[in-house]
């Protein structure tokens, strides 16, 4: 099958610092990836790459048979099929919570008010915020600002998303509900690709985990693969620390 | 040697009697910073003041005899000053037991410090009153001379009174330079700005890039030029780049050329021009300082740079910088004083033309600073109304159900 996201080659450096160095995958629809690894592994870098937040220094990336890499690609379309969540929710402040959500598909897909807000008020109700649809965004708690932002990239109704360590600001409290509404998502059968340290989560919903360190792809596999027989003594390091300093 | 035991030895008396000087007036001042009724002390300053007021002014009230007065005032600056001798005298006896056991601290002499200070308000206000009354009064006299008085300040009112038409000409000249030069500018500022922050990136074309590096350098040289340069200069330049420009490309007459580019005209462009390289600074820093995590959220949305500055960041901005446009408004009040120099009849050219009229410079430039000073406060006043009222608008989205 052909896949609906696939690198080849990625490169990116910031300055003298090389992030990434040479990132081939391939995505199926459907799939969900989870990419774990350390700090500064380039996972960030690797996630903003795929809808262009960061220019690549070299290699392509193909989606829906569009290289986006391409300088003459239509970036605006192409963005508009790929759905992001940052680590930090990046509501629009001005906006209360319906019009972040509508704000997009009103002004670029030309989707009208109505039918728009109907669409907005259905995700939003599905991530369980269905009464706060007039609420302003900044006086939302953490939780609740990540599933606006969800809900805000659902509306676009995207073909992949991702996930940019979704729950790594937000309380251990609060985390479970976010991760709540990426499991629903999984389920319904969006293609996903998350940059997570939750590897419960990882562990649970993933159908494949890729393992990066220092800028490359070190280890994928499935979940029961990468956690269960790690092949490399690197993956092996982080999980038997990372397990560790979760206590679990 | 023995020298140098000396001079340690000296260093360490030295040292201590600081320290001790250091501690007795620590002590002393805890002391006097413990509780205490200094309230007593403000009250007979207060009365000591109605009382001065009387006793070294040439006029005095209308309802109440002058002696009487003052005996009151002063009766009630000594009781007041011999109750707080009183209560020093109580706690330096009582020390540490001051609060507790002191008949100052207790809640009947409170009480009746209280009461005391209700009758030393009654004197202020009433001394207050009069006073207005005597510069009503004096006011009224001024108006109705027909000479030019010499005490300041009724020569200051009489000048004022008598050359009002031109006062008047010159402040609504200054509020329309200021109101509309600010508008003006900030206009400009909105297109300067959005100049000034395009960035090429990888993805436009070269003819493209070129075009972005160039408006944006532009925006900045034009920036540092205005705001390196002193206004009455730039009016100078404007005033007479217009000037010849009419004259050398029109047939007009100089009469005609002043009726179309006026003193006013060129001072209004002045003003618009430098507001513009200030409020485009403002503006800048107020796109600045929104969090490119929603610039990156709305472009991964799909929306183009324009829409996200459009939608986004610009709305956000600008309601930032709201307090400094007004800010500029203000300072624009203050500044436009210096277009006086190419004629412009604004305030600054009603005092000074006033003052060559009648031969008196300090009280005209009295006058012209009390206006200045009026006016300021009020646009302060309304700007800090408005953003008030804007801020409150930004979080009446309480949480709702649907």
């Amino acid at each position: 099958m052909e896949p609906i996201l696939s690198i080849q080659g990625l490169e990116k450096s910031f300055g003298p610092l090389k992030v990434l160095k040479g990132i081939d995958l391939d995505v199926q629809k459907g799939e969900v990836v989870c990419i774990i690894g350390a700090s500064g592994s380039g996972k960030s870098t690797l996630l903003r790459c795929l809808n262009l937040l960061e220019e690549p220094d070299s290699g392509h990336i193909w989606f829906g048979g569009q290289d986006l890499t391409d300088l003459d690609a239509d970036l605006d379309g192409l963005r508009q099929r790929i759905g992001m969540v940052f680590q930090g929710f990046n509501l629009f402040n001005n906006k209360n919570v319906l019009d972040n959500c509508t704000l997009a598909p009103i002004s670029v897909k030309h989707i009208p008010r109505a039918q728009a807000e109907e669409t907005a008020i259905h995700h939003l109700r599905t991530v369980g915020l269905g009464e706060f649809i007039h609420a302003d965004s900044r006086r939302l708690s953490g939780g609740q600002k990540q599933r606006v932002a969800i809900a805000r990239a659902l509306c676009m109704e995207p073909e992949i998303m991702l996930f940019d360590e979704p729950t790594s600001a937000l309380d251990p409290e609060i985390v479970g509900e976010v991760l709540d509404v990426m499991k629903t998502l999984a389920r319904e059968g969006m293609t996903m690709v998350v940059v997570t340290h939750e590897m419960a989560f990882a562990k649970e919903v993933s159908d494949r985990v890729v393992f990066m360190d220092q800028g490359v792809i070190l280890e994928q596999g499935t979940p029961a693969e990468v956690f269960g027989s790690p092949r490399e003594a690197r993956t092996r390091e982080f999980l038997s620390r990372y397990l560790e300093d979760k206590g679990i | 040697m023995a020298m140098n035991n000396i001079f340690s030895a000296l260093c360490a008396i030295l040292g201590d009697a600081g320290r001790w000087l250091r501690g007795r007036a620590a002590a002393l001042l805890s002391f006097a910073a413990a509780d205490h009724p200094y309230v007593y002390l403000s009250g007979s300053a207060l009365s000591l003041a109605a009382a001065l007021t009387y006793i070294f002014s040439q006029r005095y009230g209308f309802f109440l005899s002058r002696p009487l007065w003052v005996w009151t005032a002063l009766a009630l600056c000594g009781a007041f000053c011999l109750a707080s001798l009183a209560a020093l005298a109580s706690k330096l006896r009582l020390k540490r037991r001051y609060r507790a056991g002191s008949r100052f601290c207790a809640p009947a002499a409170r009480r009746a410090a209280r009461y005391g200070s209700y009758v030393i308000w009654t004197v202020a206000a009433l001394t207050l009153a009069d006073r207005l009354h005597v510069l009503y009064q004096v006011v009224r006299e001024v108006m109705a001379m027909d000479t030019n008085p010499s005490p300041f300040f009724q020569a200051m009112v009489y000048m004022f009174y008598n050359s009002r038409a031109l006062f008047l000409r010159g402040l609504w000249t200054t509020l329309r330079l200021a109101f509309f030069g600010t508008i003006f500018g900030f206009l400009l500022a909105v297109g300067l700005v959005f100049l000034r922050i395009q960035t090429p990136s990888k993805r436009d074309w070269d003819h493209v890039k070129l075009i972005k590096i160039l408006c944006s350098r532009f925006a900045a040289l034009y920036a540092t030029v205005v705001r390196g340069t002193p206004m009455m200069l730039q009016a100078f330049i404007i005033y007479y780049a217009g000037f010849g420009l009419f004259k050398g490309h029109t047939d007009l007459t100089i009469t005609e050329i002043n009726t179309i580019w006026s003193f006013f005209i060129a001072g209004l462009t002045t003003v618009s021009l430098n507001s513009a390289a200030y409020l485009s600074e403002v503006l800048r820093g107020g796109v600045e300082s929104i969090d490119a995590g929603q610039t990156e959220a709305a472009r991964s949305l799909g929306m183009s740079s324009w829409m996200t500055m459009m939608k986004v960041v610009f709305p956000q901005a600008l309601k930032n910088s709201i307090p400094a446009i007004g800010n500029e408004m203000i300072i624009n009040i203050k500044d436009s004083s210096v277009l006086n120099c190419i004629g412009v009849v604004e305030l600054m050219y009603a005092a000074t033309s006033v003052a060559g009229i009648y031969y008196k410079n300090l009280p005209n430039y009295v006058s012209a600073a009390i206006i200045y000073l009026i006016m300021t406060c009020c646009i302060s006043a309304i700007l800090n109304k408005l953003s008030a009222r804007l801020s409150l608008n930004t979080y009446r989205g309480v949480p709702s159900s649907n």
